[in-house]
């Protein structure tokens, strides 16, 4: 009870994601409820969109969702770990900021002479997990919550990106580089194929390894997690670390994709894929959930913002509307778990 | 009870006479308000992520350090945050305000009127840019709200939409991505499109959407577009140069970049680059090192006494319409680079202040 005094403490579960239990009778329709709740509501927007406007299942405009899909898909599988474990990453947007600005000035580019092509991704992610790791070192070294930890890593991430910036924001001259970022392979955009590698990593992880495991055991009962031994800092401190270096990447893609390095390339991004893990059913209380089901959370809010601008409702209403879906998804999706959705009970 | 009220007026008028006489008193052209050593000059913006507001920065530096101020030369950043702007500005008044010069772009329109009472209060002077609330004017009042530069947003966007028209023929499908529509640039510029629409019947608005004046959030609206109405978009309006260049990407990205004229405003050093590429079509600039010199300029002016006090300036002195300049493939070698200072010089000539005014605002 040392550091995150659990509503469910009492009756703390062994970790099982996939098995929910039900607290009293659970109604058959419910079981089904829980395990496709999701994918009605995505299949129902998919199909009021198609409807709306018969192009919307057009090839070309799957493929856009898919590219839409990609920044957030990769952020969201860091996100799952994080808040599978009972924490919470607001740094995203401070991480992608300083990373695209490094990725920016390490690849060909407007401002240095550096020009490390493809492996100035790997430099963009691992500045992210330098600063992921900071996130975990001050959750567990110095004891301040997530929420502030992160929230101040994340603001001197913002605070480096813009000292890099400088003058004037990067442009990328890699054009290689930008060719992938904005090409197709075999039809699929290259970004959705890094995002979708990014999945099948934090799936085999979640899925296959101690990681993965003592994930779940951390989020359903740190304390019990303490007691049998499990060094539960160390962990903790790769997921933060695992979250920042995946924030790294979306950074450094999203920065291929427009062309230059910039302070504001990760805005709006934090609270999507935030939105993508809690519609996909993981509580932020933590102990459950999936990537697998994250990533069809990302897809659900990508068919929702694309719907919108392709059946053209009007944007004055735009959000209003997408705020009310999302609500109506989130409670749909997760009506088998509501009451332990919240952090408070 | 009349009585009161009458020796209440008669108390009134006493006072605003002995204003009056202490405000004749006070030095007109000619008589420096403050020793050149203790003046400080101010630049309050957002950030200085944007080009633009890099350029804003250059411009009140370059104008400093000419004026021989360099060293008394404050940046306040307010990241986005109104409250934050007014606060910066209060912390910094508290000492040597007589002789502080705020040369303010507003975060949004709602911070003008505190901030001008913060002047007016501590007795630092002030120039703001862009927009304001309604119903509030330099000349009404405000003494130590040396003038009000707008930009009519409305006029910006007449201006680029009309080569956006005359770029595909007057004819054919456009789509629009509009800022914060909470903005009055934002709304203005977009009125300015809607204005020349209704005098090209051929032109259609195929689609609009805000991107908050965002590169990022432009990239998947376009793409959307694209796989929309593919080749029925004939050319594409954007708010600002961000989101112009964000749906050129999108457009590159199907091997259409260059070939679908596209049109922004800010006329950021990006977007100029694009332009003279051919990738973009034009774009509108208020100038932003002038923006970020010309308010310091005014003043230094008054404090130094080289202009008279702002309350003896004309109406349209205080408050006017900035010249714009409509940026296109003839002229984009001219605004590649960044302005000399030898060029600025006569415009921040006390006499030549308002060289570019083009009438009174709002």
């Amino acid at each position: 009870m040392r550091q995150r005094p659990s509503p469910r403490s009492g009756k703390a579960r062994a970790a099982e994601p996939s098995r929910a239990q039900g607290d009293g009778p659970v109604s058959a329709a419910l079981k089904g409820m829980r395990r496709w709740g999701l994918l009605l509501v995505l299949l129902v927007l998919a199909l009021g969109f198609g409807l709306a406007d018969a192009g919307f299942g057009t090839l070309e405009n799957l493929r856009t969702i898919a590219d839409r899909c990609a920044v957030p898909l990769v952020l969201a599988v860091g996100m799952t770990f994080v808040i599978r474990q009972g924490s919470i990453d607001l740094s995203v947007e401070g991480l992608m900021a300083v990373s695209s600005l490094t990725f920016a000035l390490t690849v060909a580019n407007s401002r240095t002479p550096l020009d490390f092509g493809f492996v100035g991704l790997l430099a963009a992610a691992a500045v992210g997990g330098v600063f992921g790791l900071l996130n975990g070192l001050v959750v567990t070294r110095l004891r301040v919550p997530s929420f502030m930890a992160t929230l101040g890593v994340g603001s001197m991430g913002f605070g480096l990106a813009m000292l890099l910036s400088g003058d004037q924001p990067p442009l990328i001259r890699d054009q290689a580089l930008r060719q992938w970022a904005l090409g197709h392979t075999g039809g699929v955009p290259n970004l959705a194929l890094a995002a979708a590698a990014c999945l099948i990593g934090g799936l085999l992880l979640q899925n296959h390894t101690r990681f993965g495991r003592y994930n779940y055991v951390i989020g359903g009962a740190e304390d019990m997690a303490r007691l049998s031994g499990l060094n539960v800092d160390l962990y903790k401190v790769l997921v933060f670390a695992f979250a920042g270096l995946l924030a790294g990447l979306a950074g450094g893609m999203e920065s291929a994709r427009l062309g230059l390095g910039h302070v504001d390339t990760g805005a709006g991004q934090m609270f999507a894929a935030i939105t993508a893990v809690v519609i996909g059913g993981t509580p932020l209380s933590g102990g459950r959930g999936s990537v697998w089901r994250s990533a069809v959370g990302v897809l659900m809010l990508a068919v929702l913002a694309n719907g919108m601008v392709f059946i053209g409702v009007t944007p004055y209403l735009q959000k209003a509307v997408q705020g009310a879906i999302v609500l109506i998804a989130v409670v749909a999706a997760t009506w088998h778990v509501r009451g332990r959705l919240r952090i408070v009970p | 009870m009349m009585q009161r009220l009458r020796a209440l007026a008669t108390t009134a008028g006493g006072l605003v006479f002995v204003a009056l006489a202490i405000r004749m008193a006070l030095p007109a052209q000619g008589t420096a308000l403050c020793q050149k050593s203790q003046l400080r000059l101010v630049n309050s913006m957002r950030e200085i992520a944007q080009p633009y507001h890099v350029n804003l920065n250059k411009g009140g530096r370059m104008f400093a350090t000419w004026a021989g101020l360099d060293s008394q030369y404050v940046l306040q950043l307010n990241q986005g945050d109104s409250d934050k702007q007014v606060a910066l500005m209060r912390a910094l008044l508290a000492t040597n305000p007589q002789c502080t010069v705020f040369n303010v772009e507003p975060n949004a329109d709602v911070v003008v009127k505190p901030m001008v009472e913060t002047a007016n209060q501590t007795g630092a002077w002030i120039v703001t840019h862009w927009a304001h609330n309604k119903g509030l004017h330099p000349f009404a009042g405000n003494d130590h709200w040396i003038a009000h530069v707008a930009v009519n947003s409305e006029e910006v966007g007449v201006a680029v939409s009309e080569r956006l028209v005359a770029a595909i023929g007057g004819q054919g499908g456009i789509v629009a991505l509009q800022g914060r529509l909470d903005t009055d640039p934002a709304q203005k510029r977009f009125a300015g499109l809607q204005k020349v629409l209704a005098r090209h019947a051929d032109v259609s608005l195929l689609a609009q959407q805000t991107a908050n004046w965002d590169r990022t959030a432009a990239f998947p609206i376009m793409q959307t577009w694209l796989a929309k109405y593919g080749d029925q978009i004939k050319a594409v309006w954007a708010a600002n140069d961000d989101m112009a260049l964000g749906a050129l990407e999108a457009l590159r990205a199907v091997g259409r970049a260059g070939r679908i004229p596209i049109v922004g405003v800010d006329g950021i050093p990006e977007a100029i680059a694009a332009i003279a590429r051919g990738e973009m079509t034009a774009t509108v600039s208020s100038d932003a090192f002038y923006q970020g010199s010309i308010g310091l300029a005014m003043g230094v002016c008054v404090l130094t006494g080289q202009a008279p006090l702002p309350q003896t300036w004309g109406k349209e002195q205080r408050e006017y319409y900035l010249r714009v300049v409509v940026i296109t493939q003839d002229n984009a070698a001219q605004y590649l680079q960044e302005p000399t200072v030898d060029a600025s010089i006569s415009e921040w000539q006390c006499d030549r202040l308002w060289g570019r005014a083009t009438g009174p605002a709002f």
